[in-house]
C-alpha cells in the first residue's frame, strides 16, 4: 500500500494547482452552508481555515523532502543576499578541499593502492645492490622466495626503426615478469632461459614506446631492431599499467647471465633484486634465510669484498621500496594541506558563528511564530552543509589543477604517478569530507543560535548580552587559525631560506653562456678508440666555426646533469683489503680546455693540454677533495692513480677546485671521496672502453641566438645514426637539478599565502563582529568622554590578544613540527631563529592590519546616532 | 460538559466516525459534519480544521474517493464515497475501537 500512497503523492504534484483550487472551493462551499445555518458567522466560529488548507496540502506532500528543499531554497536566498560572505566561505572551502582532493589522490595512488601485479603483498625487494652473479646464486639456494634481478635501466640507441633514438631500457633476469606477476598485453614476456648468452636477443616494449615509436602497430611483434647495434627481436608489449622499475623505462631486455664474462658477471652494473615470497613464507622467515646466504655469496666473489658488504640487506615490501623517497614528502604535503583545510574550516565556522549571532533577531522571530528549535538547527545545518558541498564541488575542480602541480613535485619516474587522477573514490572521500566539514563547522553556530532567548532579541533589537561561551569559542577558533598559519608560514619561510642558501652555493664552476648537447654513438663505435677520438676531434673542430662561439669542449658528464661516471680506482700507497675495498671516484673524461671553460680553478700543477694525446704518458687532474682524502697535507702532484684492474699508472699533474657534480646541496655522495679528470684521448670507463656518449659544450658570446641550432646541425651532420639530444644552456641544467625543490617551495608559499589570507579574513571578521556587537557600549563610552584613540586602542588590544595567543601557540607548534621538514631543508636549521622572528613579525603585522580597519570604524561611531537607535 | 471537539477524541476515532458516516452513502464535507452533530445529539462537533485534513488523509489512503456533483441547493459540491478498501478499513477499525473501548470500560469498572 505504501507505494500506492507514494504514487498518489507524486500524481498530486501534476495536479497541484487544480487540487488547491478544489480545496478552496470546497471550503468556501462549507462556509456558505454554515453561514446559511447559523446566520452571522464570526471568524472564531469558523475555525482556522488557512491552517486547515495548509494541513491538507501537507498531507499530500513529501514533507521531509519539501522541508529540505525549502531549507535549501532559503539557504540559497541567504547566500545570494550576502555574496561577500558566501564567496569567502566557498572559496576558503574550495581551496582546502581541492588541495585535499589532490593529495588524497596522490596518496591513494602511490601509497595505498596495491601495485598492479598479481598478489602484490607477496612482493619484496632485497635492499642493497648485487652483481649479475647474485641472480642465479640466490635463485638456486633460496627456499622462501623466487628471486629476480631488475636493473634500474640504462640508455641505449634504438635503431632499425626510423631515426635512431635514445631509450632507457632495463635489463632483467628471465623470470622477472613471472616473479612480478605481470604478463604482456600483446606477445609474451621473457621465458625460460632467455637470460643465458646466445638466447638473449629479445626485447619487450613498454606501451608508451610502442605507441610513440611504432605507432601502436600490433605487427611489430616479431620485428628485429637494434639496441646499441645489437639485433634483438621484439617479442612482447607490456600493458600501460606496467611501470617497473620506473615509469621512465621504455623497454626490457634480458640480463645476460654469463659466468665466462668475468667483468660483466661480477663487476659491471650492480642491480637490485626483487622477489616473490613463496606460499607460507613470511618476510621474517625470508630475512632469516637471506642473511647467511649473502655472507656465503660474498665469499664467492673473485676479488675481495668489504666484510660488511650488504651486511644489512633485508627484504622489504616492494611498494614501500618504490615509494620510499617520496613517502615523507607526500606525508608532509598531506599534513600541510590538511592544515589549510583546518584553517578554512575554522574561518567558515567563525563566519557562520558571527552570522548566526547577527541573525538572532530573525531566528527569535521564527521561534515566536512557532518554529521548532530542531527546525532552526536543521535550517542552519542545511546552510552550512550546502556551503560545504558547493565548496567541495568547486574544490574538486580546483583539485584537478592542484594535482598536476603536486605531480610535478615528485620524480616523474615514480611508478603509477602518470596515472594518478581524481577518481570516484577520491571524489566520494572529498564529498564525505565536505559533508563532515559542513556538519562540524555548522553545529556550533546552529546550537549557539538555537539558544535564543525569545523575548530579549525582539525587544532590544540587538544583542548586547551575547552568550559569552560562543564568543570565546570564536576567539579560540581564530587563535587556532593564527597558530596553524604560523606553522605553515614558518615552513614556507624555512624552505625559502633553504632555496636562497642553495642559490648562493658556490657550485665550483661558471655555467653562464655555455650551451650543451648530448651526443651518443653506439658503444660499438668506440671499440676502436681512434674512431671515437676522431669523431669528437671533428666535432670540436666544427664547433669552433659556429658563429658566436668562443670556446668549446667535450665531457662525458657535466655538473648536475645526472650522469655519474663513477670509477673504482687503485691509489698509489693505499692498498686494497677486505676492510678497504677499491675506492670509487667521480672520473670525468674531458677535453683540454674544459677546466678553463667552466672556470674551475687550477689550484696546483698544470691543466690538461692538447699534448696529452692517446700516445702520450697518461696524466690526470684530481679535485681538492681527492687530494685531501688520500694525501692530506702532502703534495699529490706526481703521485699515481689508475682504474681498478688497469696495468699502467696515471700521473697526477694538477689539482683543481671541487665542483658540485651530483647535486647543489651536497658535495659528493658519502662513498665517493672526490673527483678526477682524464684527458678524453686517454680516458677509460669501468668496462675498460673509452666513453662513447659525450656532451659537447660551446661557450658563446651573449645574444648568439642562432648558435643552438647551428650546434645541433653540426652534431647531426657527423653521422645520421648517432642520436643527438636537445641543446640546453648549462644554466638550465643547473636550475633543472633543483626544479623539484623550487616546485615544493612554490606549493608551500601558496599554502602559507592562503593561510595568511584566511587568517586575516578571520581576524577581520571577528573584530568587526565585536565592534558591531558593542556599538552601543562604544557609543556610550564616547558619550561619557572616551577619546577616539582610547576606543581604537581598546579594539586593537582585543584583536591583538587573540592574535598573540595564536602566534605563541603557533611558534610552539612549529618548534615541534618543523623537524619533519628537516629532510627538505638546506643550510638552515629546522628551528632557525631568524625565520621564526620574521614570520612572527609578518603574522603580527597582518593581524594588526586586519584589526585596524574595524578599530578605525569603531572610532567613527557617533554616540548620538547609536544611543538613539537603541 | 456539553460539546466535544472530535479532534480531541482517541487518535483515529475521527477517521472511523467519518468512514461510518459515509457507509450510509455519499456525502459532502458539510453534510458529514452536520450528520455527526445530529447523530451524537450535539456532543460531537467536528471543526473544519480537523475535518478536511482527515478527509484528505482518507483520500490519500484510498479509503474514500471524491467526485464533484450538484448539492441540494444546486451548488457544486464535493461528494465523498467509501471505497472497497475503505469498507474493509471500517470493519477492522470498528473492531479495534470496540476492543479498546471494552478495555477502557473494564478499567473504569474495576472494583
Amino acid at each position: 500500500m505504501a507505494w500506492l500512497k507514494t504514487w498518489r503523492k507524486i500524481a498530486f504534484r501534476w495536479r497541484r494547482r487544480e487540487l488547491d483550487r478544489e480545496l478552496a472551493e470546497e471550503l468556501e462551499f462549507h462556509r456558505a452552508l454554515k453561514q446559511q445555518a447559523v446566520g452571522d458567522l464570526s471568524s472564531i466560529q469558523m475555525g482556522n481555515m488557512t491552517l486547515a488548507a495548509e494541513e491538507c496540502r501537507d498531507m499530500w506532500s513529501f514533507l521531509k523532502l519539501e522541508r529540505l528543499l525549502q531549507d535549501m531554497r532559503y539557504a540559497a536566498r541567504m547566500f545570494r543576499r550576502t555574496p561577500g560572505f558566501t564567496a569567502i566561505a566557498v572559496l576558503s572551502l574550495a581551496v582546502g578541499i581541492g588541495g585535499n582532493a589532490a593529495m588524497f589522490t596522490l596518496v591513494n595512488t602511490l601509497l595505498v593502492r596495491p601495485l598492479p601485479y598479481r598478489q602484490p603483498d607477496r612482493l619484496v625487494r632485497i635492499t642493497g645492490i648485487f652483481p649479475h652473479a647474485a641472480a642465479p646464486f640466490f635463485q638456486q639456494r633460496e627456499r622462501t622466495m623466487d628471486i629476480a634481478a631488475v636493473s634500474p635501466g640504462s640508455e641505449f640507441n634504438l635503431s632499425g626503426a626510423g631515426d635512431a633514438i635514445r631509450i632507457l631500457a632495463s635489463a632483467t633476469s628471465a623470470n622477472a615478469f613471472s616473479v612480478l606477476g605481470a604478463s604482456a598485453a600483446m606477445g609474451r614476456a621473457f621465458e625460460g632461459a632467455e637470460d643465458s648468452p646466445g638466447r638473449d636477443g629479445v626485447l619487450v616494449l613498454s606501451n608508451s614506446l610502442w605507441r610513440t615509436k611504432f605507432g601502436g602497430d600490433p605487427s611489430v611483434i616479431g620485428r628485429v631492431v637494434a639496441l646499441n647495434g645489437i639485433h634483438r627481436q621484439i617479442v612482447g608489449i607490456m600493458p600501460p599499467t606496467f611501470s617497473y622499475p620506473s615509469a621512465q623505462v621504455q623497454a626490457w631486455i634480458p640480463m645476460r647471465l654469463d659466468p665466462s664474462n668475468f667483468l660483466e658477471y661480477w663487476g659491471g652494473e650492480f642491480v637490485p633484486l626483487v622477489a616473490r615470497l613463496r606460499t607460507g613464507a613470511t618476510v621474517a622467515k625470508a630475512q632469516l634465510e637471506i642473511r647467511p646466504l649473502i655472507d656465503e655469496f660474498r665469499k664467492t666473489f673473485p676479488y675481495p669484498m668489504a666484510r660488511d658488504w650488504n651486511h644489512d640487506s633485508t627484504p622489504i615490501a616492494l611498494q614501500r621500496d618504490l615509494t620510499g623517497d617520496i613517502r615523507g614528502k607526500l606525508i608532509i604535503l598531506l599534513c600541510s594541506v590538511g592544515l589549510v583545510l583546518l584553517i578554512a574550516c575554522a574561518n567558515v565556522a567563525s563566519l557562520l558563528l558571527s552570522r548566526a549571532t547577527t541573525r538572532r533577531k530573525e531566528l527569535a522571530l521564527r521561534v515566536a511564530l512557532g518554529a521548532a528549535r530542531t527546525r532552526i538547527v536543521r535550517q542552519l545545518l542545511t546552510e552550512s552543509v550546502l556551503l560545504a558541498l558547493v565548496g567541495g564541488g568547486l574544490g574538486i575542480l580546483l583539485g584537478t589543477g592542484a594535482l598536476s602541480v603536486f605531480k610535478s613535485l615528485l620524480p616523474s619516474s615514480t611508478p603509477g604517478l602518470a596515472e594518478a587522477a581524481i577518481d570516484w573514490q577520491v571524489a566520494a572521500a572529498v564529498g564525505g569530507l565536505a559533508l563532515l566539514t559542513g556538519l562540524a563547522f555548522g553545529i556550533a553556530p546552529a546550537l549557539s543560535a538555537s539558544q535564543v532567548n525569545l523575548a530579549q532579541p525582539i525587544r532590544t533589537g540587538s544583542q548586547r548580552s551575547t552568550a559569552a561561551f560562543w564568543t570565546r569559542l570564536r576567539g579560540g577558533l581564530i587563535g587556532a587559525e593564527v597558530a596553524l598559519t604560523v606553522v605553515l608560514v614558518v615552513s614556507a619561510g624555512l624552505l625559502i631560506k633553504s632555496l636562497y642558501t642553495l642559490s648562493e652555493v658556490h657550485a665550483g664552476f661558471q655555467p653562464r653562456q655555455i650551451l650543451t648537447v648530448r651526443i651518443s654513438p653506439n658503444p660499438s663505435l668506440c671499440t676502436q678508440r681512434p674512431a671515437c677520438i676522431a669523431l669528437y676531434d671533428r666535432l670540436l673542430e666544427g664547433a669552433r666555426g659556429v658563429p658566436g662561439a668562443t670556446e668549446s669542449a667535450i665531457a662525458d658528464a657535466v655538473p648536475l646533469d645526472a650522469e655519474q661516471p663513477d670509477l673504482a680506482v687503485d691509489v698509489e700507497g693505499h692498498p686494497k683489503s677486505a676492510d678497504h675495498p677499491a675506492p670509487m671516484l667521480w672520473a670525468g673524461a674531458v677535453s683540454p680546455g674544459y677546466i678553463r671553460m667552466l672556470g674551475i680553478p687550477l689550484l696546483a700543477g698544470r691543466d690538461l693540454a692538447d699534448a696529452d694525446g692517446p700516445k702520450a704518458a697518461a696524466v690526470i687532474l684530481i679535485s681538492a677533495a681527492t687530494a685531501k682524502h688520500f694525501w692530506p697535507g702532502e703534495n699529490p702532484i706526481g703521485r699515481h692513480i689508475k682504474a681498478a684492474g688497469e696495468q699502467q699508472w696515471r700521473t697526477i699533474v694538477g689539482v683543481v677546485g671541487d665542483v658540485r657534480q651530483y647535486s647543489l646541496s651536497k658535495a659528493m655522495p658519502d662513498w665517493i671521496p672526490g673527483a678526477l679528470y682524464m684527458p678524453y684521448a686517454q680516458a677509460v670507463r669501468e668496462d675498460g672502453q673509452i666513453p662513447a656518449s659525450m656532451t659537447l659544450l660551446v661557450k658563446t658570446r651573449a645574444n648568439s641566438d642562432g648558435a643552438a641550432r647551428e650546434i645541433r646541425t653540426l652534431a647531426q651532420d657527423q653521422d645520421p645514426n648517432v642520436p643527438v639530444g636537445q641543446v640546453q644552456p648549462l644554466e638550465e641544467v643547473v636550475a633543472g637539478s633543483i626544479a623539484n625543490f623550487r616546485a615544493t617551495i612554490r606549493v608551500f608559499i601558496s599554502f602559507g599565502g592562503a593561510a595568511i589570507l584566511l587568517a586575516a579574513i578571520g581576524i577581520y571578521g571577528l573584530v568587526s563582529y565585536w565592534v558591531t556587537q558593542r556599538t552601543y557600549e562604544i557609543g556610550l563610552r564616547v558619550a561619557i568622554g572616551a577619546t577616539r584613540a582610547r576606543v581604537v586602542s581598546m579594539i586593537l588590544g582585543q584583536g591583538l590578544r587573540v592574535a598573540l595567543y595564536g602566534i605563541a601557540a603557533g611558534v610552539m607548534a612549529s618548534l615541534a613540527a618543523t623537524r619533519f621538514l628537516a629532510s627538505l631543508l638546506y643550510g638552515v636549521g629546522a628551528t632557525d631563529p631568524a625565520t621564526f622572528t620574521a614570520v612572527t613579525a609578518l603574522v603580527l603585522a597582518v593581524a594588526i592590519a586586519a584589526t585596524a580597519l574595524p578599530a578605525w570604524r569603531a572610532s567613527r561611531i557617533d554616540p548620538i546616532v547609536t544611543l538613539r537607535v537603541e | 460538559m456539553g460539546r466535544s471537539d472530535a479532534s480531541e477524541l482517541l487518535p483515529g476515532t475521527l477517521d472511523l466516525l467519518i468512514l461510518r458516516t459515509l457507509a450510509a452513502g455519499e456525502m459532502h464535507g458539510y453534510g458529514i459534519a452536520q450528520r455527526l452533530r445530529q447523530v451524537s445529539e450535539d456532543v460531537l462537533q467536528v471543526g473544519e480544521s480537523s475535518l478536511y485534513p482527515a478527509l484528505q488523509r482518507l483520500l490519500l489512503n484510498g479509503w474514500v474517493k471524491a467526485a464533484w456533483g450538484a448539492s441540494e441547493n444546486n451548488r457544486r459540491a464535493r461528494y465523498y464515497t467509501l471505497t472497497a478498501t475503505g469498507k474493509k478499513q471500517l470493519l477492522s477499525e470498528r473492531a479495534e475501537f470496540s476492543r479498546v473501548v471494552g478495555a477502557i470500560e473494564k478499567v473504569l469498572n474495576m472494583a
